[in-house]
């Protein structure tokens, strides 16, 4: 009924390039490959989770119900790490977490044969537009933990250590979120020009190195990724001593 | 490098989507599995301990007990072969005794026989001595010239015996 199929970018040039609107939701809202691919990985993601909770057992025999545990038991330890104790991290566990599954998930995507070629199929994290969506949650986020953590005493931190500094302490602010998009949007749309390149000039066997290393950074960007952001909140929610 | 507005405005609305999803479905059932198997185990681990401490205690009390109970066999069995021993002494001793009692009974009462027939023997012998001198002499004593001459044979022969 809204939808209003347009085009697929179908070039090695376009490849990684933001693609165009698939269809448009009330006149405005388009809907991009980015964003099918992520609904895609939404499903996917549901689909494993209900899969790997449906049948709980205190001790887990099922292999996905312990390679869950141990995922999260894991994120959960390294979380604990930054934030000081598991009580803490268990708050904020569900919002790391769920960036950490969805940023690995997406960078991934973008391996996938025919990414950024098929029509829906496009690595959303290659996109400034959804590092930046993520990184301005990661902003909002911080600063509700803050004030809810400390109530309006949050405030005094951009005044400390002198109050000159506020200015500046009000740019980083907004510089945090900025970096955070840039890296991770950087780093994947690199890697699928990179790879597109490769592509474009021997499809069989001279892009496989590089989708190796696209594995380990897909990772690596998901973890910097979620680490600085429990970094951000960790700080943002520290008591004074 | 392209921005799309429509993108961020998805890709918040997933995001949060996404977040309600994992905390239904993955967090909130795994974690709460996760931290009861925690607390199971600390319970478990810590009663365990408490199992085996106890258990500890009743072994020792149990060697004790064993240890008391062996050296209390022990008294018994010295105690049983004292009384055993003094048993056999008091009734080898006792057949001793009888014993010899016995003997000097048997004794005693073969002297008495032996006594009683040499006194048979001897009234026979006296009897036959005066008939056979009575017949010799072939005259009839007075009754205490009889008995005079008896008496001193009867002397006589006891001497001799």
């Amino acid at each position: 009924m809204f939808a209003t199929p347009v085009y697929a970018a179908t070039t090695a040039e376009g490849a990684a390039e933001h693609g165009g609107a698939l269809f448009t939701l009330f006149g405005w809202l388009e809907v991009t490959s980015v964003t099918t691919t992520t609904w895609g990985l939404m499903v996917v993601i549901a689909v494993v989770s209900y899969l790997a909770t449906r049948r709980l057992e205190k001790i887990p025999t099922r292999r996905l119900q312990i390679f869950m545990e141990m995922c999260l038991g894991k994120l959960l330890d390294f979380l604990s790490g930054i934030m000081g104790d598991r009580d803490r991290a268990k708050r904020y566990f569900p919002v790391l977490a769920s960036f950490f599954i969805l940023i690995l998930l997406s960078n991934y995507s973008g391996l996938l044969p025919g990414a950024g070629h098929v029509t829906g199929l496009q690595a959303p994290t290659s996109t400034w537009s959804v590092t930046i969506a993520f990184a301005v949650i990661v902003f909002f986020a911080t600063h509700y933990y803050g004030i809810k953590a400390k109530g309006l005493g949050y405030f005094k931190h951009f005044t400390q250590p002198i109050i000159f500094l506020l200015p500046l302490n009000i740019l980083e602010e907004f510089t945090k979120p900025l970096s955070l998009s840039l890296r991770l949007f950087g780093n994947i749309y690199g890697e699928e020009m990179v790879i597109a390149g490769l592509f474009s000039l021997l499809p069989l066997f001279l892009p496989v190195p590089m989708q190796l290393l696209s594995l380990l950074f897909g990772f690596i960007q998901a973890f910097v990724f979620t680490m600085l952001a429990s970094i951000y909140i960790a700080s943002a929610t520290a008591g004074h001593h | 490098m392209s921005f799309s507005v429509s993108d961020m405005i998805w890709a918040i609305i997933n995001f949060l989507i996404l977040l309600a999803i994992l905390n239904k479905f993955l967090y909130k059932p795994l974690l709460t599995t996760m931290d009861n198997r925690m607390e199971q185990i600390k319970k478990d681990l810590y009663s365990a301990e408490l199992a085996k401490k106890e258990a500890r205690e009743i072994r020792e009390e149990y060697t004790k007990q064993m240890e008391q109970a062996k050296a209390e066999a022990q008294q018994i069995i010295e105690k049983a072969t004292k009384i055993g021993e003094e048993t056999r002494e008091n009734l080898i001793n006792e057949a001793r005794e009888e014993t010899t009692k016995m003997t000097e009974k048997a004794r005693e009462m073969i002297r008495l026989e032996k006594e009683e027939a040499l006194n048979q023997l001897r009234d026979e012998v006296s009897t036959l001595v005066v008939m056979a001198a009575g017949k010799v002499i072939e005259k009839t004593i007075d009754q205490e010239a009889h008995e005079k001459l008896i008496r001193e044979f009867i002397e006589e022969a006891g001497d001799a015996s």
